[in-house]
Formats: structure tokens, C-alpha cells, sequence
């Protein structure tokens, strides 16, 4: 069993995210779970989403999790939100910022002695000159690949277009870009 | 006519998703209603399908949930295949129409999406709503997980429209932890789909001109017993019929539901009773046990009312101890599923310990560690032969430990 | 009708005089009470007294017992402006083809509100005692009232 946590803002797309997961990893035969947890929701209250992968059906509906990745797709919630709740000695964290990985760190003290387990990529930079918004969700799956090895970019990529088919080809277009140079970018 | 949708083997669906699709497969004549969260897409959905062509129907705005049962009712009587959903305060506000819907016998279908009843106000699962209901001569059938929500919803309107049952009936999912994760969702297509549940048939319906029927007499001393007691059989001798379609539905899908779910129950000496998600949940806690060495095992009424006394007494005749979970404030009370179960093993010779927990009020979060907690409490009790704590307990609350009523012992 | 209902105490059911009612297992399902003995086509084409209605059907009751008063009606006054076919509350006013024809008074509860807005000079419908013979109601007929100058 994987488990994903995200750390988002409403709006920010986790929700969607979680779910694009869901799909793409349901088309190759395994069991998923997406939920979320949100207060009475506002665009831009703090909220968590959730992924489970197994290979048997998940018929564990508990809301407490250990998680294996940890998905934080708003700069701001890497200082505000405690991201290291309830990890393991193996959580990879995986952390939206235009900081360099040596300077977020620095600032953050929780994640000082994991730091071969932190990952950063520019999500929101990424989506503004790709997407043309701030939609940190798709690039945030592009870089999961890359640290998980969850599955190989192409295979990753083709799914992606079938999850995205209902939005037109340009937007299509702009999501494989972000999601290809997240991939490349995470380090 | 309404255009039919290509689905994948496998849809990634949350339970609100699910039921919206089963209402569309369905091809349901009319929706009427007033959204409520977490219950809203199903009826949004179900809007959007009607204005985009994927179904030949109607969806009436209303200005209250209890319009919305009341457009319903008046729907399935003029004669019309009508599902509604709803959660918590709508629930509350429609009960009143339930029990006329039940009482002329109109087989519609309402979708629950259960959440916690104020005050204080929560959008969260608890079953206060579902509980609500229980009295009120619906059909309830209770989903552990999206799929079920989805399968259940088909089952629901063939049990319902059948000439020997002719009652409402409510499909329940659990209001966030169902209804809004998205799980693998095997769906069936739509042709398989609406050829399971069939045409619908009316009957007595307001709309055959050269058969003019009342609907909603006023009966006193008279005749209101005859017919609450008539009433009251066809919901019990429902329990055939929904066995015959449970079984159909097996035969199409190769998915079992029964009145009584039962895991690990061959050989355990500990059980749970529980509703809902916390039935699967419940499932990984027993298996880790089981590696402990503690034989624990899962009971889940998967239909409410009828309430399978005779499946329940069966599941559990041989542990030694078992508790109830009711995610439901009793007020003053045992939880409504300890009276039931305690009700039905009381006809056994073997009666194991007994005991009830009230958990996860509001939605709080019940974990496979605090499953495990209970669990081992009853092995406790077990190993006792008499029960170690009070018979009713609150799992999962802040403050000191709460606990109610005693056992009598000489 | 199925004797017994209850098999040994009937207390409660035999002071309401529903000894004879049928059980549970007869009433019908819903509580839904059907108009019509048959299928009937076209039941806006069919006279009320030539339809089969049931005994579910309050046409098959009668309400005549009531009546201390009752309406009287003169052809020969009448103007078939069909006024108290639209405000009689127990549809009691027979009309065919928008011609008045007299009074149901097996369902008239003697109200006068037909006679009370009947607008011809002298009216067309007039409340008299229960016991008045209809011949000698027409024979003292009013006469048309002058407008007082």
C-alpha cells in the first residue's frame, strides 16, 4: 500500500489531483482511494487530500495516515502547515517553492534532518509560464513520477491525456508541458 | 430518447458520482429536489444529464426538502420511476413525507448521504439521519463503499417496483468518507444496467384516467390499524424479494450482497456490529488481530429495515462476546443497532456478552488502532464470561471516560 | 367480509361498530380507494349517475338527511347562466349542455348559496322547508319585484 498526503489550498486543485491519480493508476489494475479533508471549504483555506494504491481492494476508510509521500502544492504551507505530522523514517516529501532546496531547509527546522528525502520543483512557476495560471496540481504529479518511479513519463503522460480529454487540446498541450518539465525540474 | 454513455470496466468514482450514474442508468422519470451537502451531485448530476440529453426526465426545483419528497410522492403515484437524494437537515425536514410515501405504497427511491443532525451544526457522517428514518416504513439499504452505493441504488428500485413489495426505498452511504472518495468503480454499461431493473410498471397510478384512484385517505379507529398493520407485513415479506434480486444481481455482476454480511465470522469468538464504512475498516482491524491470535470477526446488517433478526441471531450464534457501534447520539438511550441485535440474540440459548459503543459523532475519524482497541475490550469480556465495563461506552470522545448502565450480577 | 377480525376479544373494535369491516389482509394496498366498480373510458363523457361508481365513491352516499331547507327550482324564470352550477359546493346542480335541469338531492345539503346568487327577477332558485311539496312551491311563486324609484 502507498499513501499519498497533499497539502493544498482549496482551489488549488489537490482535490483533482488526487483524483487524476486515482485515475491513472486505476488504468494500469491497481485499487485507489481520493478523498480529502476541508473545513467548511473557502477558496484558500488550508485542506489535505488523499491517495491510497494497493493492489487489493482498500477497504480502510480511516482518515489517520503514515504516509509514504507527502505532496505540499502551496509554497506558503511548507512554513504554516505541519507537513511532517504522523511520518515514517521513509516519507519522501515533495514541496512546491522557488527557494533552492539548501535554502528552504534552512527555514524549515522539521525537515533538517530528512534532508535527503526532501524534494522541491517550482509547481506554480511552472504552471504560470506553462498553464498560464497558478494550477500547481498537474506539475505536482510530473515530479511524483519522477521521485516515486511510480511509472516511466510517457506511460505517465498518455494516461494524463485521456484523464484531461473533456478540457480543449491547448489546455491538453499545456498540462503535458508542465508536467514533462516538473519531471525534468524536481531535485 | 436519451443518448446512451460508453463507461470504462473501471471508473475512479466517488459514491455521489456512482448513484448519480445509477440514476441516469435508471433512466429516472422525475428528481425533484433541494440540494443539501454532501448529498448535492447526485442531483446536480442528474440535472446535467437531463439538460445534456443522457436522460428522459424531469428535474423539478423546489423550495424545501419537504416539497421535494412531497413533488416525489405526488410523481410516483401519478406514476412515474422518481428518486430524490438528500442528507441531515433536509432528511429531517422531509420525514414527515416519508411515512406517507411508505404508507400509499409509492415505490420511489431516495438516495441518503448520511450526515450529522444539529445543533451543533456539521456537514460530517453520522448515522443521526439514517436513524431517523428507521421508523418510517422505508426499505433501507446501507452501502460500505462507492460501489456498493452504486449497486445498491440499481438493486434499490427493482426492490421497490416489484408488484409483491410496491414500498420506498432508501440507499445510504456514509456523507464524505463514501460519498466524496473516489474509489475503482466497476460499472455495469447502460443497456446490462437498465434491463436489470426493467420497464417500470405503475400501478394504481393517478394518471390512468379510466381507473380514477384517491390517494391519501383519512381513516380513524376504524381502518388506520388494518392498514399500518398491512403496511407493516409487506415491509417485513420484503425481505424475500430483496433476497431473489440480490441474487439476480449476483448472477449478472458476480457481486454478493446478503440482508446479513458476515467476514471471518466462521470461527470467531469475538464479533463487531456495525453500519457503514466503518464495516470495511472494522475488516483490516480483524485481520491484523487475527494474526495476534484473536478470532474476531464482522457483522454488518446490510439492510436496515427489514431488520434481519433471524440472519443476525444465525451470524452470531456462536461468539462469545459481540458489541454493537452506533454512529449515532442515543440520547438517553441504548444505541438503536444494541437494541436490535441484543433484541435478536436474546432468542438464542447461547447468549454471548453484549455491549454498545457510540463512536465517530460528527465524522470524527475512527482508526484500525481504536478497532483493535474494541475488539480486544471484547476479548476481554470473553475471557470474563461476564462483561468488564459499562455496557454502553463512548469510543473516541474528548474527557474522562463515559460510560452507562450496568450489568445486574448476583 | 371476513368474520372475526379479531379472534376472541372484540373490545374496542366492536364499540365502533366495525365488527363487519374487513381485515388487514382486505383493505387495500396504499389505503388508495378507487372511484369506479370498472375500467371506465372517457369519464367526462359519462353522466354522473350512469358512472359505476364505487362505495369508496362519496357519490354513493347520500347527505339528503341534513337538509331542513332546500332549493326549489322554476324553469320558467331560469336563464341557464349556470351561476349556481359554479358555486354549489356539492356539485348538486345538474346542467347538460349548459341548460339547467334541477337539483341532485341526494347530494344537496339545503346551504342556499344557489339561491342566494341566482341573479334573475324573480330568482330561479328558492330555499324552502324540507317538507315542502315541489307543485305547490311553483304555484306560490313571487313575482317579479319593481325597482323601488
Amino acid at each position: 500500500m502507498i499513501e499519498i498526503r497533499w497539502h493544498s489550498r482549496a482551489g488549488q486543485g489537490a482535490v483533482t489531483g488526487a483524483k487524476g491519480l486515482g485515475d491513472v493508476v486505476a488504468r494500469t489494475g491497481k485499487e485507489v482511494q481520493a478523498f480529502a479533508l476541508y473545513g467548511s471549504a473557502k477558496r484558500g483555506a488550508a485542506m489535505r487530500a488523499y491517495n491510497r494504491i494497493d493492489d487489493k481492494p482498500i477497504i480502510n476508510h480511516e482518515k489517520f495516515m503514515r504516509p509514504d509521500y507527502v505532496l505540499v502544492i502551496d509554497p506558503a504551507l511548507a512554513f504554516t502547515d505541519n507537513i511532517t505530522e504522523n511520518d515514517k523514517e521513509t516519507t519522501k516529501y515533495i514541496i512546491t517553492t522557488n527557494l533552492s532546496k539548501d535554502e528552504l531547509i534552512s527555514q524549515i527546522p522539521e525537515l533538517q534532518d530528512k534532508k535527503d528525502r526532501v524534494f522541491v520543483v517550482d509547481a506554480i512557476g511552472i504552471s504560470l509560464e506553462t498553464i498560464g495560471r497558478s494550477m500547481p496540481n498537474t506539475p505536482m504529479l510530473g515530479a511524483l513520477m519522477k521521485v516515486s518511479g511510480m511509472y516511466d513519463l510517457d506511460f505517465f503522460l498518455d494516461s494524463m491525456k485521456r484523464v484531461l480529454a473533456k478540457f480543449p487540446q491547448k489546455i491538453i498541450d499545456a498540462n503535458m508541458e508542465a508536467m514533462t518539465r516538473a519531471y525534468n525540474e524536481v531535485n | 430518447m436519451a443518448e446512451k454513455v460508453e463507461l470504462n470496466e473501471i471508473e475512479v468514482w466517488d459514491g455521489n458520482y456512482a448513484v448519480s450514474q445509477a440514476l441516469r442508468q435508471a433512466q429516472v422519470d422525475v428528481v425533484a429536489a433541494y440540494p443539501i451537502t454532501p448529498s448535492t451531485p447526485i442531483v446536480e448530476n442528474y440535472g446535467s444529464y437531463v439538460a445534456n440529453g443522457l436522460v428522459d426526465g424531469e428535474f423539478v426545483m423546489v423550495e424545501s426538502e419537504h416539497a421535494a419528497m412531497s413533488a416525489c410522492v405526488g410523481a410516483a403515484a401519478a406514476g412515474g420511476r422518481v428518486a430524490t437524494a438528500t442528507s441531515s437537515q433536509g432528511f429531517m425536514l422531509m420525514i414527515e413525507v416519508l411515512y406517507q410515501a411508505s404508507g400509499m405504497r409509492v415505490p420511489l427511491v431516495l438516495t441518503v448521504v448520511n450526515r450529522a443532525v444539529a445543533s451543533p451544526l456539521n456537514v460530517r457522517g453520522d448515522h443521526g439521519d439514517m436513524y431517523a428514518g428507521r421508523d418510517s416504513g422505508w426499505v433501507q439499504l446501507d452501502a460500505f463503499n462507492a460501489q456498493e452505493a452504486y449497486d445498491l441504488t440499481l438493486c434499490a428500485f427493482k426492490i421497490g417496483e416489484d408488484m409483491r413489495v410496491r414500498l420506498p426505498v432508501m440507499v445510504h452511504q456514509d456523507g464524505f468518507l463514501t460519498s466524496h472518495t473516489a474509489q475503482n468503480v466497476r460499472p455495469l454499461q447502460d443497456d446490462a444496467a437498465y434491463n436489470f431493473i426493467g420497464d417500470y410498471k405503475p400501478h394504481d397510478e393517478m394518471l390512468d384516467f379510466s381507473k380514477a384512484v384517491t390517494y391519501g385517505a383519512q381513516t380513524e379507529e376504524d381502518w388506520h390499524f388494518e392498514h399500518k398493520a398491512k403496511q407493516h407485513k409487506a415491509l417485513f415479506d420484503s425481505k424475500e424479494v430483496i433476497d431473489e434480486v440480490f441474487a439476480e444481481f449476483k448472477k449478472l455482476t458476480g457481486r454478493e450482497y446478503k440482508r446479513v454480511e458476515s467476514y471471518m465470522m466462521e470461527d470467531a469468538e469475538v464479533a463487531i456490529v456495525a453500519l457503514g464504512s466503518t464495516v470495511e475498516t472494522l475488516r483490516v482491524a480483524a485481520e491484523e488481530l487475527r494474526k495476534e491470535g484473536i478470532k474476531a470477526g464482522v457483522v454488518a446488517p446490510r439492510v436496515f429495515r427489514p431488520f434481519p433478526y433471524d440472519e443476525i441471531r444465525d451470524a452470531l450464534a456462536n461468539v462469545k462476546a459481540v458489541c454493537m457501534m452506533d454512529r449515532s447520539a442515543p440520547m438517553g438511550a441504548m444505541g438503536a443497532l444494541f437494541n436490535e441485535v441484543s433484541a435478536a440474540l436474546y432468542t438464542n440459548p447461547n447468549r454471548p456478552v453484549v455491549s454498545n459503543y457510540i463512536y465517530g459523532l460528527g465524522g470524527r475519524d475512527f482508526s484500525v488502532e481504536e478497532a483493535k482497541r474494541i475488539f480486544k475490550e471484547q476479548k476481554a469480556h470473553a475471557d470474563a464470561g461476564h462483561l468488564t465495563t459499562p455496557i454502553q461506552q463512548f469510543s473516541g470522545v474528548r474527557g474522562p471516560k463515559l460510560g452507562f448502565f450496568e450489568t445486574k450480577r448476583s | 367480509m371476513s368474520k372475526g377480525v379479531l379472534a376472541t376479544e372484540k373490545r374496542g373494535i366492536r364499540e365502533l361498530g366495525a365488527e363487519e369491516f374487513v381485515g388487514w389482509d382486505e383493505v387495500t394496498q396504499g389505503t388508495v380507494l378507487y372511484s369506479f366498480e370498472t375500467e371506465v373510458k372517457d369519464v367526462a363523457h359519462i353522466r354522473p349517475e350512469e358512472r359505476p361508481y364505487s362505495d369508496f365513491n362519496s357519490y354513493t352516499a347520500t347527505v339528503a338527511s341534513w337538509r331542513v331547507i332546500k332549493p326549489i327550482y322554476n324553469r320558467d324564470v331560469c336563464i341557464d347562466c349556470q351561476h349556481c352550477w359554479v358555486w354549489c359546493p356539492d356539485t348538486s346542480i345538474i346542467s347538460r349542455d349548459k341548460q339547467m335541469l334541477g337539483i341532485d338531492y341526494d347530494h344537496c345539503k339545503g346551504c342556499g348559496v344557489c339561491a342566494e346568487v341566482c341573479p334573475t327577477n324573480p330568482k330561479s332558485l328558492i330555499m324552502f322547508a324540507e317538507s315542502e311539496e315541489i307543485e305547490d312551491a311553483l304555484a306560490k311563486w313571487p313575482e317579479k319585484k319593481k325597482k323601488a324609484k
